[in-house]
């Protein structure tokens, strides 16, 4: 089993903070946010010291929750700092950018880093339509052309025209190219049957996140059972699961932490926005429609002492087929740094080295 | 859609009697079909707007005689040229559609002077290794051509006892994959010439785009998202639009003028 360490940049707000989404700007505090991207860089030497694979960024707006709302520049940044460890991209939002600066940004950054790159694409969280003002509707289709001219744009050696439905370019010829060639591994991310088929039809990677082993099981299962229908077969790492790990010396510890999580987002849509968003985002996994997650907070997939969580990431592997844990190891919805880097010590030394023949 | 603007009409040519069909008014654009045979599209009509579409029947296809006569594709491109003539056409846009897009290759290097621009659509003039004309029943061959045949309101019509009375002359006429002869003629082509190809294509892989690029002067390679070998039937709109503007400003239709102003 690989690991990697999901980024969020921890912001220590030095006051409240409202509740809704989108967060007022107006009560960022610079300082603070120097402090939080300085103890990042902190952070992730000890995460590469510590042995994990990647480090994984993400994109996220309009709120302290997750502070990286460019991932190719954190990722730029991670990159510069750090020396071995692959940093990983999950990634831009695709439906929301020009595919076009995608496939630029992510060659000149895999070259930059010498090939140390992996990017995931995907169409983002039901919230981020509103980022940008992208309709909810059209984001799938909006991904999934941009994706697939993310990879024309970083395979075709002459300059072509793209005559899209949602993106149109007449002429596009990247420089540079990646460094690791077709491209860097690259992953689709989302339980969606649309995703899982992309992916198995581009022989990418399959990225899924959060739910139970059971229900991104199945979305894993069909990603495999499409890539078969493709006549390949995709490797363990092809397979990234991204989910909250709390850990904690003892079981009971990890329980009680547990009990004390608060079920709500940390930041909410107001609720006529989130039901109006209820019924324009349509999600599935593996053809079977779910609901946006629009305010509940994340789920906490992997509890317990070292021992348990070595069980848990056992059976994870047997029902997942994820050969890729990418782990956020704080408290969902709490900005404490102390708790992550106990957490960030503890798997290092315990957890570790005990998944690694996983 | 509504009634067809297109109406039939005849040419004799080296002593083939011609089928074509016409709509519009303008520029004449000249339409030389695939391996199939002559099939109006939506393209047609849409671009029967803008230009006079002439869409040529080449003979041995659709209903007319077994043509054993035409021995290669330099002698079908003269005796097209030749029909051109009879109706009078001066200067013409020229468009052809795989098996008919190595025959426009052809009529532009034999009538160079009176093409200002030729538009291929996924030309069958270099081929991947392995490739092969569609075949089978019709619906087996629907789904090699087009992206979403369950899409289609009325798939055109595709007769598998038509196409097998037409292979061996498409056979002949196709010739090798690569066509050394041709290919280094091309080199000397510098008609704009746009080339597209659906990233759906299943009978002529897209990849071949580039050959055309890298051997001809002014080429430019444009493919179209979601379509496959028939593009003009898949995506009719976003296949008219981008021929129109090449047909219209040449190499400078890669200057965009899309509109952004949300108000004034």
């Amino acid at each position: 089993m690989k690991v990697s360490f999901f980024e969020t940049v921890r912001y220590q707000a030095p006051g409240p903070l409202p509740s809704e989404w989108p967060v007022p700007s107006g009560v960022y505090d610079p300082e603070a946010g120097a402090r939080a991207y300085r103890g990042m860089i902190e952070r992730l030497e000890l995460v590469e010291d510590l042995g994990f694979d990647w480090v994984s960024v993400s994109e996220h707006h309009y709120s302290p929750r997750i502070l990286t709302p460019s991932p190719i520049v954190s990722a730029a940044f991670l990159a510069a700092h750090l020396k071995k460890i692959k940093i990983a991209l999950l990634g831009p939002i695709v439906p929301q950018s020009n595919p076009v600066r995608v496939a630029e940004e992510i060659a000149m950054l895999d070259t930059m880093a010498q090939g140390r790159l992996v990017v995931g694409l995907l169409r983002g969280t039901s919230n981020e339509s509103l980022t940008y003002d992208l309709n909810p509707a059209e984001a799938r289709e909006r991904t999934d052309e941009g994706m697939e001219l993310v990879l024309k744009a970083w395979t075709e050696p002459q300059p072509f025209g793209w005559q899209g439905r949602h993106f149109r370019y007449r002429t596009i010829s990247i420089w540079p190219r990646p460094l690791q060639q077709p491209h860097p591994p690259t992953y689709a991310l989302g339980t969606s049957r649309e995703s899982c088929d992309f992916a198995a039809r581009h022989r990418l990677g399959c990225g899924v996140s959060y739910g139970s082993f059971e229900s991104v099981g199945r979305a894993t299962r069909y990603y495999r059972e499409q890539c078969a229908h493709y006549g390949w077969q995709p490797s363990p790492e092809q397979v990234i699961y991204r989910a909250n790990m709390l850990l904690a010396d003892t079981d009971e510890e990890a329980q009680d932490a547990l009990r004390k999580l608060p079920g709500q987002a940390p930041f909410s849509m107001r609720p006529g926005v989130r039901d109006a968003m209820m019924t324009l985002d349509s999600r599935n996994i593996a053809g079977e429609a779910r609901a946006p997650i629009v305010s509940g907070a994340l789920p906490t997939t992997f509890v317990g002492g070292p021992d348990t969580v070595v069980e848990q990431v056992r059976r994870c592997r047997e029902v997942v087929g994820a050969g890729v844990l990418d782990l956020s190891l704080h408290p969902p919805g709490s900005s404490e740094i102390e708790p992550l880097m106990r957490a960030l010590e503890l798997f290092g030394k315990k957890v570790l080295p005990r998944i690694r023949d996983i | 859609m509504t009634e067809s603007a297109f109406r039939e009409g005849h040419v004799d040519a080296d002593s083939f009697r011609i089928r074509y069909m016409e709509a519009g008014q303008g520029i004449p654009l000249v339409h030389l079909h695939g391996a199939g045979g002559l099939r109006l599209t939506p393209s047609h009509e849409l671009l029967a707007r803008r230009y006079r579409v002439i869409a040529f029947e080449m003979p041995g296809f659709g209903n007319s005689p077994v043509n054993t006569r035409t021995e290669t594709m330099p002698e079908m491109a003269s005796t097209i040229v030749r029909a051109i003539d009879k109706l009078g056409l001066d200067s013409f846009n020229l468009m052809g559609t795989s098996f008919g897009g190595k025959a426009a290759l052809w009529v532009a290097l034999q009538a160079t002077q009176r093409v200002p621009a030729l538009v291929l659509e996924a030309p069958a003039a270099i081929r991947q290794e392995g490739a092969a004309p569609p075949s089978g029943t019709a619906e087996e061959i629907a789904r090699q051509l087009y992206a979403h045949p369950e899409r289609l309101t009325s798939i055109p019509p595709i007769d598998p006892a038509m196409r097998a009375k037409t292979q061996p002359l498409v056979e002949r006429l196709l010739g090798p994959r690569r066509d050394a002869d041709l290919e280094s003629r091309l080199q000397d082509l510098a008609t704009p010439t746009l080339v597209l190809f659906g990233t759906l294509d299943r009978v002529i892989a897209p990849a071949m785009g580039r050959f055309y690029k890298d051997l001809m002067p002014s080429c430019h390679l444009v493919f179209v998202y979601d379509a496959a070998h028939a593009i003009s039937t898949d995506r009719p709109e976003a296949f008219t639009e981008v021929v129109t503007d090449f047909l219209e400003r040449h190499e400078a239709f890669v200057i965009s003028r899309a509109e952004t102003v949300i108000h004034p």
